[in-house]
């Protein structure tokens, strides 16, 4: 992967700037945006299309700047008739899937998807675009200079365009049909295309004019001096637009070259206006010419031309993203271990003996799941006996996440497609399943491969926690002071408020399309704000989750996303049963889903048409006035960036300590391990200043692995205590530059930030973690630092919490460490204890799913108890507390004559039903005894969305 | 258990895997068998989905739904076992050596020749018949645990050393290496070669003996599932006082006959005050003079290497909840830790999920049950010893471990 660009946290572009994802010109060609359609491979036709959409290809006025949905003209764009680009890939049921990728991305990401032939043909015709182009649009983004190109074309030739027009569509229909015919043919940006010569015929026929040699030999006109009155300057020449076809021309004979295809190279050799007399003049006898165009379709729309080309095959290039790895040995692994989805049908009908006829869906034909299909009679054949049988033999995945995973996709299907009969069982949705249950799988079975992040152990981090988090039904929260908070609020606020110009009725004069009802904010994976109901929350995650949008804005930065999305989210659509006119109706409405990403943000609106708003007629797609608002809304949150990501890295979440650190020398018995020496010797220096002897062990430990006590540990710490302030600044500089290197990267002095430091540590009763210290922002008030004090999680002296989870399913979130404050705390142990607490508190969540749905039943029996309680006192069915202890040592003990130290730890998992359930799991060291009441209410203590 | 109510039914099907013939049906509900039966028609798809699977090489091991959990289990692909429970708490553990125990009583009974070369299914039916005492034992209650835990249920004596050297003597005198002191089906003395029998039959031998009606002296044929599955040896038991039987495992010789009263007299006669002893021992486990903690509630130490368990639930019997809830919350709690935490053996390959890192080995667990009961469980592993116990909901949570421990450490010398 490409290093992520450091000037990201600078101003790369202005809110004014109206298109987020500039390029630089040089690699703009090779940059691919991304669009997968929901809908499957089957290309729109022209006539399907929005009107708006259609005319681009007609003479359309461009003369009317503000036509009805003026697309960037909120945004502040100097371009204010543009399309944005992402139009072209809305499917015929309006719905749109668009990515584009930042460069560094791009480039790390496709470097082998279209031929070296290809790829260096479009690095050409770069630089001859940029150079033509350079002085006159420098702020351009590449897209729309395309666009404006053809434009100008239309506007200059109005004569030409009629006559034009007239080949046009039969032409484009042409391509349509070649196109639907074969299927697996994709439609390339380049084509060559090999038509046979006689230059011997040119001295036959009169060689009048010059550069007429194209005419000539292929009967491909070329009209250059619109072209020259357009741009008006002539630099290296201009692009070889085939304006027409000679009746009876080689060209035309040949059926393959379009009227707008751009010739590139013949016999691959580079040509423009310029050169094309030059180099067709060297052709010396009758021979095969080869000659290489742009695809007509790929000149206007590049960018979307890519996309079409990859609409059948758009998941796997999602997947090759993650994972960067030779595809193919993924898909082998996969199809190795047996897995398939079926959803079948109990209803067979005798009549009709067709065999597997009762398979309404299944996935994928793979040799292995050959035998899974096999054998689904025994499913069949159980479930008419004993029925639901949930667990299948799936190998590899516990049975519990298993059933947690059933339950998620059943529940994202509900709500893509209203329901699970509406999915599985109508044709045209088997491809974009296809696609959605190999990404399914691809996660199952390969999760260590997918999160190849950034750092190795951000990325253990990521594949150790997914075993527990992707299941939770909840999004991953990020706890934000108090200010930023409020200015994420007021955005999504008068987002939601819908009372622009050209949100508000009063501005067309009729009724507003859609009602918002509701955003949520995402950051870099994270929730930062929401302000949807809980289960629509929770089903816009899901669906999020499973299309790795998540993951995708916190590692690689979004050059631009937008999903348009008409989904069912069960919430709404469930009517209440008694038809009392006194509680709040859902309004008979449809629901669209539209999530606009930017960089590391995202930000998911649910939209109601009906209700209040006007109804949705067909099959709406993105309304360019609601996608402007909320990019306009993401360009605002470009300040909070930088505090947001401080706070990623240094949240007032509780502090954690690195488990390489609790681990004793030999001496010590794995018994009596009540308190650690180093912490026991920091507490008690702490309140004056940190001796520098213990930061350097505990440094030392951290950043050089060193698992040996160092000798300065055994020394009394008191003598050092002692020391003048200097000497602690000193001493800390010097030790810890790798520390300090990390924050100077956050743009302040290092000197001003060890005061603050000083001033903490003095300030605190107890022992800050060095680590989150120099994170703090320097106008760090002391309220702000009993704040910080208060978040201590664990009772003892020491800082004894290594991890948490904590689950609310009162508003669908949980908050965790993030990413990055994991990665502070690296270390062997510490990774496998991370490891080991997520698959521990999978087991502890099973059991206590298993309470909650006893809970749930009880509650539905209400009354009759006398049977109940005592059953229930044989069981363990209501737990709420479960805590397991482990003991771990280092892996590769080398010492032979020392045993190796020993360090315990908890992981407790609780479970509070009351008022709504809520989970909490930690893992804390073992010295202090821990009551995971208290901790949970610390945790859970202003909680709120 | 009538507390139970009328769902919680286990049916036990043995089928002959080639024909698909059924040899029995056992079914028990609440506890007690029944005479209920499933229909058969259901049983022929239970086997036939197994069948099917099996031939096309796929293993059907279990089957879960809301409130009913299914195993099927084949043996020496002759027999099929199928076992549907629909308690509550059950697991596929449990019901996986359920069977394992089932079909030792099988082969303790009939052999293991009979069982891999059925020629006459109707003989086989008619002999089986003999083991469906022993059988429905294991699909009732029993105070016993030695069915889930495989291993021995012991008792401690407050005098074994005394009745270690009388027993020793007497296997010598009567010239059998294997004899054993039992007390309604828990071991109380045994010799060296009893004490390692194999893993079946160490639990079916006192199981058997526990569960037969009083007599003064049997003589039974058995085979050893593991140590001799077709060469039949013989069971002598001998009723020293009621309820404390005397077991030896022989060869053909010596003959009940020669195990006079006289040979008895001699050796047990001068013991008699440490035999009476040990007849309250049997649901209590531990001796008299033992004190455990006043918050135990029950308890269930295991040696894993040795293969032996203590399991009671008597102290403070009077409290809640009833002995039965105590023996089936342990009983779960047991089944719990073994399929999470604390697997069998650190080798079995099916776990390979779970094993994250050999240095990452759990040694304590426990579980507060929730609001209403607020009774506490504990597991603590130290070497090869297993503890469980019950505690009161007085106990402090955070106080769970040390008791444990102390208790584990109490109980060292004994197990």
């Amino acid at each position: 992967m490409a290093a992520r660009r450091r000037s990201h946290a600078g101003p790369s572009w202005r809110p004014g700037d109206g298109e987020p994802g500039r390029r630089d010109p040089a690699d703009a060609p090779t940059s691919r945006s991304m669009a997968s359609a929901a809908a499957s491979g089957s290309r729109r036709s022209p006539d399907e299309l929005r009107p708006e959409l259609g005319s681009q290809d007609e003479d359309r006025g461009s003369e009317d700047p503000d036509s009805d949905w003026g697309s960037d003209t909120s945004a502040g764009s100097d371009s204010a008739d543009l399309e944005p680009e992402w139009l072209d890939s809305v499917q015929k049921s309006g719905e749109l899937f668009y990515l584009e990728l930042s460069e560094d991305e791009e480039e790390s990401v496709f470097p082998a998807t279209s031929t070296v032939n290809h790829v260096r043909f479009s690095e050409n015709e770069i630089i001859i675009e940029e150079e033509d182009y350079k002085e006159r649009n420098k702020h351009e983004p590449k897209l729309k200079q395309f666009t404006k190109i053809l434009k100008g074309k239309r506007l200059l030739s109005k004569c030409y365009n009629k006559k034009n027009s007239n080949d046009h569509g039969p032409v484009s229909i042409l391509k349509h049909q070649s196109n639907q015919k074969a299927g697996i043919i994709v439609q390339q940006r380049y084509k060559d295309v090999n038509i046979y010569v006689n230059p011997k015929k040119l001295t036959l026929s009169k060689a009048k004019e010059q550069l007429k040699l194209l005419e000539v030999l292929f009967g491909i006109i070329h009209q250059t001096k619109w072209s020259w009155k357009r741009t008006g300057k002539q630099g290296n020449g201009e692009r070889l637009v085939v304006h027409g076809l000679m009746p009876g021309g080689s060209a035309m004979k040949n059926g393959q070259i379009l009227i707008g295809d751009v010739l590139v190279a013949v016999n691959d050799v580079a040509v423009t206006s310029e050169n094309i007399e030059r180099v067709l003049s060297c052709i010396p006898g009758p021979m095969q010419v080869k000659l290489t165009f742009e695809n007509a379709y790929a000149v206007k729309k590049e960018a979307i031309q890519q996309t079409k080309k990859k609409k059948q095959s758009s998941t796997s290039d999602l997947v090759k993203f993650f994972w960067e790895e030779e595809v193919e040995s993924v898909q082998q692994n996969t199809l190795n271990s047996p897995h398939i989805v079926m959803y079948l049908t109990l209803q067979i009908d005798s009549e009709t003996s067709k065999e597997e006829q009762e398979i309404l869906y299944h996935y994928p034909k793979s040799e292995a799941s050959q035998k899974l299909k096999s054998v689904r009679g025994i499913f069949l054949t159980l479930c008419d006996m004993l029925e639901n049988v949930t667990g299948t033999p799936v190998t590899r995945v516990p049975l519990p996440q298993l059933k947690n995973m059933t339950k998620d996709v059943a529940q994202t299907l509900k709500f893509i497609y209203a329901s699970l009969d509406g999915a599985f069982c109508q044709v045209e949705n088997v491809p974009c399943l296809d696609d959605f249950f190999y990404l399914f799988f691809q996660r199952a079975l390969h999760c260590a491969k997918l999160h190849s992040s950034v750092s190795p152990s951000a990325q253990q981090y990521d594949v150790s926690s997914s075993v527990l988090l992707d299941n939770l039904p909840g999004v991953r929260w990020l706890i934000l002071p108090q200010e930023i908070k409020m200015e994420l609020d007021t955005a999504l606020s008068d987002l939601e408020a819908a009372d622009f110009s050209e949100l508000s009725e009063d501005y067309y004069d009729m009724r507003r399309l859609y009602t918002i009802l509701g955003s949520s904010l995402f950051y870099k994976g994270y929730l930062i704000c929401s302000h949807l109901p809980k289960d629509d929350l929770v089903d816009i995650a899901i669906y999020c989750r499973h299309y790795y949008l998540l993951s995708l804005a916190a590692k690689q930065r979004i050059g631009q996303l937008i999903i348009w999305k008409e989904v069912f989210p069960q919430h709404h659509l469930q009517h209440s049963t008694d038809s009392n006119s006194e509680v709040f109706q859902e309004p008979e409405g449809r629901y669209f889903l539209l999530i606009v990403g930017l960089k590391h943000y995202m930000l998911c609106v649910l939209l109601e048409a009906g209700g209040c708003s006007s109804k949705a007629i067909g099959n709406p797609g993105p309304d360019c006035i609601y996608v402007d608002q909320v990019k306009t809304t993401l360009h605002q949150l470009e300040g909070v960036d930088s505090d947001i990501n401080e706070q990623l890295t240094s949240s007032s979440s509780p502090c954690l300590s690195c488990a390489d650190w609790f681990l004793t020398g030999p001496h010590e018995k794995a018994d009596s391990l009540t308190t650690s020496p180093i912490l026991s010797r920091l507490q008690s220096t702490s309140k004056a200043a940190t001796p520098p002897s213990c930061r350097k062990t505990l440094f030392g430990d951290s950043s050089l692995k060193t698992r040996k006590p160092s000798p300065s540990r055994s020394s009394g710490g008191l003598d050092h205590g002692c020391e003048g302030e200097e000497g602690v600044t000193s001493n800390v500089h010097t030790t810890s530059d790798v520390v300090w290197k990390q924050r100077e990267s956050q743009g302040s002095g290092g000197s001003e930030e060890s005061g603050a430091l000083l001033k903490i540590t003095k300030k605190k009763s107890t022992f800050p973690n060095p680590f989150h210290l120099g994170n703090l922002k320097k106008d760090l008030s002391e309220k702000e630092l009993e704040v910080y004090n208060t978040m201590k999680l664990t009772s003892g002296p020491e800082n004894t919490l290594f991890h948490y989870v904590a689950f609310e399913t009162m508003q669908g979130i949980f908050i965790t460490p993030t990413h990055e404050e994991v990665a502070q705390l690296s270390g062997s142990i510490h990774s496998q204890l991370i490891k080991n607490f997520h698959q521990c508190c999978l087991s502890i969540r099973a059991i206590f799913q298993q309470t909650v749905v006893k809970e749930k039943k009880k509650a539905l029996n209400g009354g009759d108890h006398s049977n109940s309680t005592n059953s229930a006192v044989s069981s363990l069915s209501p737990v709420k507390e479960y805590g397991v202890l482990f003991e771990c040592s280092p892996e590769n003990w080398t010492d032979q004559k020392k045993t190796p130290p020993v360090m315990a730890y908890w992981v407790v998992g609780r479970l509070f039903l009351h008022p709504k359930p809520q989970e909490l799991y930690v893992c804390f060291h073992d010295s202090v005894t821990e009551i995971a009441i208290e901790m949970a209410f610390k945790l859970f203590f202003g909680l709120t969305l | 258990m009538e507390e139970e109510g009328p769902g919680a039914t286990v049916h036990l099907l043995c089928l002959a895997a080639s024909s698909g013939v059924p040899l029995f049906c056992r079914s028990s509900r609440g506890g007690a068998p029944t005479r209920q039966q499933l229909p058969f028609s259901v049983i022929g798809s239970l086997n036939g989905v197994h069948m099917f699977g099996q031939n096309l090489e796929v293993q059907l091991s279990s089957a879960r739904t809301e409130d009913t959990t299914v195993v099927w289990r084949s043996f020496h692909d002759s027999i099929t076992l199928i076992v549907l429970s629909s308690e509550e708490d059950t697991s596929e553990l449990r019901l996986e050596r359920l069977l394992q125990m089932v079909f030792g009583a099988m082969v303790l009974f009939v052999g293991l020749e009979e069982l891999t070369d059925i020629r006459n299914v109707e003989r086989l039916k008619k002999e089986l018949r003999a083991s469906y005492h022993l059988i429905d034992s294991f699909l009732g209650e029993s105070e016993l645990i030695g069915d889930l835990t495989q291993c021995v249920d012991c008792v401690i004596p407050p005098e074994g050393s005394f009745l270690q050297e009388a027993l020793s003597g007497f296997a010598e005198a009567t010239g059998t290496a294997f004899v054993s002191l039992v007390v309604s089906g828990r071991v109380v003395a045994a010799t060296e070669s009893w004490w390692r029998l194999g893993t079946p039959e160490s639990v079916l031998l006192p199981w058997l003996v526990g569960s037969l009606p009083l007599q003064a002296a049997r003589d039974y044929p058995v085979y050893l599932p593991h140590g001799s599955p077709t060469v039949p040896h013989r069971l002598l038991t001998l009723t020293l006082l009621p309820g404390l039987e005397l077991c030896l495992l022989c060869g053909p010789r010596p003959s009940l006959s020669q195990l006079d009263s006289q040979l008895l007299e001699r050796w047990w006669q001068p013991l008699l005050d440490p035999l009476r002893a040990c007849l309250p021992l049997g649901p209590r486990a531990l001796p008299d003079g033992f004190q455990l903690h006043t918050d135990i509630l029950g308890l269930l130490l295991l040696h894993l290497e040795l293969k032996r368990c203590l399991f009671t639930v008597e102290p403070l019997g009077d409290k809640e909840p009833s002995a039965e809830q105590r023996r089936r919350l342990l009983r779960n709690f047991y089944t719990l830790v073994t399929t999470t935490q604390f697997p069998p053996e650190s080798g079995t390959p099916e776990k390979a999920e779970d094993v994250v890192h050999p240095a990452q080995l759990p040694r304590a667990c426990y579980l507060v049950l929730g609001p209403g009961s607020g009774w506490q469980l504990v597991a603590l592993q130290l070497g090869m010893r297993l503890l469980l116990l019950l505690l009161s909901p007085q106990s402090p949570t955070h106080g769970l471990r040390s008791l444990a421990t102390h208790t584990l450490h109490a109980l060292t010398p004994i197990l």
